[in-house]
């Protein structure tokens, strides 16, 4: 798709800020998303074609906005939901959930 | 979808792990092949940047035969092709202000390219 992940060549994104000692996770968040993924992909549920096409498919502005595990994470929400791993329901409750703890 | 066994998740995570498919499929083009990128423009996954469309490149390598993301994303088979790396000279892609000593070599699937 043409979408907004297709940067190559685009001008204006600024230079690439390289961080030093950058560790693996810059959360804790960031490692269960990564040990998610890793699961349910060794279990067969999906390719990584089927993971990078999600990944595509995050908003534009959401896409530019939004961190590396953020988009693994939303891919991953979003493979399972097209499997029928997971209900939309169940994680729309669980999205609420967090909004409430976090409130 | 094939599952990977436990025993072997650390190991391709850490180390990588190759995706050729041992399949015998003939080759379209051969190192030095003057080829051009496809103008394709799927609504789904594809793996052939936008700003390669319409190029003309030359086959640096042949990498042997892999699935095709186009179909593999979205539940189609693998469609097992060969798998170039392709090089493109920076003022093909950029213009006559690019650098002549530049090129970039990108892995291109048998399906993305045409004969020059």
């Amino acid at each position: 798709m043409n979408g907004i992940h297709d940067l190559g060549g685009m001008h204006g994104m600024g230079p690439i800020d390289a961080e030093t000692d950058e560790p693996v996770f810059h959360a804790d968040w960031e490692r269960r998303t990564f040990a998610l993924w890793t699961a349910a992909f060794a279990g067969g549920l999906f390719n990584d074609n089927e993971s990078r096409h999600a990944i595509e498919n995050v908003a534009p502005a959401q896409y530019l906005a939004k961190s590396y595990y953020e988009h693994w994470l939303h891919s991953l929400e979003r493979v399972l939901v097209n499997k029928g791993q997971l209900e939309r329901a169940e994680l729309e409750a669980a999205w609420s959930k967090v909004e409430e703890e976090a409130a | 979808m094939p599952t990977l066994p436990a025993d072997m998740v650390v190991p391709v995570f850490m180390g990588g792990a190759s995706a050729r498919i041992d399949a015998d499929v003939v080759a379209k083009f051969k190192a030095g092949d003057e080829v051009i990128a496809r103008n394709l423009n799927p609504a789904g996954h594809t793996r052939l940047p936008r700003y390669l469309r319409g190029k003309r490149g030359t086959i640096h390598k042949v990498h042997g035969v892999f699935g095709l993301p186009d179909t593999m994303a979205h539940g189609g088979s693998e469609t097992p092709q060969n798998v170039y790396s392709v090089r493109f000279t920076a003022r093909e892609l950029w213009g006559d202000d690019a650098s002549a000593r530049d090129s970039l070599y990108v892995d291109m699937w048998d399906d993305y390219l045409d004969s020059a």
